[in-house]
């Protein structure tokens, strides 16, 4: 992982202008921050729930896109965002600041993610390596208009087979590399790529499946 | 978030471009934010775990002690009762290879009166349990006698360590007991 996630890439719409302005504004106060964040470590290693409230607070978000996206599902995202950080308070020790804070704890909650997609999948699925969703985009588990706060491509990220899915996130929205996430998910490289190429070209059918049915539809209501 | 996706290539046969996918992925929020408070579940859970841990340690404390104890029950129950040294040789045979099985007197004599009391108890059964006040008065001081002569050696030998002769004594004596206890339950039931 190391340097690949960069976490302040954060840039969508008028939030983008926002943050670029409260960086430049407060460009003095970012070591603040860290500090502010490694007292918090110190203090939930010492037991502080408030200090390890701090680190929730600032870092859940982030926790639950990574989960939503992984397992497709709100609810099991929620439930599974809550385990990572019980699992957070009792692994924090082991985080001796060789990486950031952030960087850490993605990867423990990519764990946690995965744990729980072993857990879950029924004994058919472990014997056969059977994938939970179909193999294609016909009947997706998220409907377009389940969640209109969601980005589009997210919605459609949400359709794609579990595999492809998972490889899709960690490659393209986290940053892993594909020798990580071939030992991650228990798969060879070669795998890994041709499920992520799998998932790119599954995503661009159906988006461009989804801007025809929009055209269409407009011109209809005209 | 480092969002990767090769900006490259343009064409796709039936899909939108390479180039506006990766805009796409570029342009994904790095948050979301959960519908419910997820922080309660949390914090309780992680409540539970400080307490859990308080009790592990706690109990930490005596699992060594308690294995300790529990292995060398083991061990010592294991060496009374399947120690081939002392269940199947006669107490005769202990005494006299009593330095080379390094048992030690006091174990060798309680060995000893355990031994004498269940073949009394098997002597008695065979002939249906008789009580003593049914053989006549000289008999019942004869065996009286006997007891109590097995009685002085036994705690002569709570206090004289390594006597080789009182032990041969305690087991000339027990043997003696039970063959008068057998010749007179026989006649007592042949009467």
């Amino acid at each position: 992982m190391d340097s690949q996630i960069n976490k302040d890439k954060k840039v969508i719409d008028g939030k983008a202008l926002f943050s670029a302005n409260k960086m430049s504004a407060n460009k003095n106060h970012g070591s603040d921050d860290i500090d502010g964040e490694q007292a918090w470590i110190a203090q939930a290693k010492q037991g502080s729930q408030s200090a390890f409230y701090q680190l929730y607070e600032k870092h859940h978000r982030q926790i639950y896109a990574l989960c939503w996206r992984m397992l497709a599902d709100k609810d099991s995202a929620e439930d599974v965002c809550q385990e990572v950080f019980v699992v957070l308070w009792q692994k924090i020790n082991n985080f001796r600041g060789e990486s950031k804070f952030s960087t850490w704890l993605h990867s423990v909650a990519t764990n946690v993610v995965l744990g729980h997609l072993r857990k879950h999948k029924n004994w058919l699925q472990r014997v056969f390596s059977i994938e939970e969703q179909g193999t294609n985009m016909a009947e997706p588990s998220v409907s377009l208009t389940d969640d209109s706060t969601l980005m589009i491509l997210d919605q459609h990220i949400a359709r794609l087979p579990e595999r492809a899915r998972l490889v899709f996130v960690l490659f393209a929205v986290e940053g892993y590399r594909h020798e990580e996430i071939s030992k991650m998910l228990k798969m060879a490289v070669g795998s890994s790529k041709s499920q992520y190429h799998r998932a790119r070209n599954l995503l661009q059918e159906s988006l461009m499946a989804s801007d025809c049915i929009s055209v269409e539809e407009e011109m209809n209501h005209e | 978030m480092s969002k990767k996706i090769s900006q490259g290539k343009v064409t796709s046969a039936n899909g939108i471009s390479e180039k506006s996918l990766a805009q796409q992925v570029t342009n994904l929020p790095n948050e979301m934010a959960p519908e419910r408070d997820l922080w309660p579940g949390i914090e309780r859970a992680i409540s539970h775990k400080s307490q859990q841990v308080t009790t592990d340690k706690q109990s930490n404390i005596f699992i060594p002690s308690a294995w300790a104890a529990s292995i060398t029950m083991v061990i010592l129950m294991s060496w009374f009762t399947f120690s081939p040294t002392i269940s199947e040789k006669d107490a005769t045979a202990l005494v006299n290879t009593q330095e080379e099985n390094r048992v030690t007197q006091g174990q060798l004599v309680d060995f000893m009166q355990k031994n004498f009391q269940q073949q009394k108890q098997t002597l008695l059964v065979s002939y249906g349990q008789p009580t003593v006040d049914k053989l006549p008065p000289a008999m019942q001081k004869e065996l009286t006698q006997l007891a109590d002569a097995r009685s002085s050696i036994r705690k002569a030998l709570l206090t004289d360590e390594n006597n080789a002769d009182l032990l041969n004594l305690l087991d000339f004596t027990q043997q003696q007991e039970l063959k008068l206890l057998q010749q007179l339950y026989r006649q007592y039931q042949v009467i």
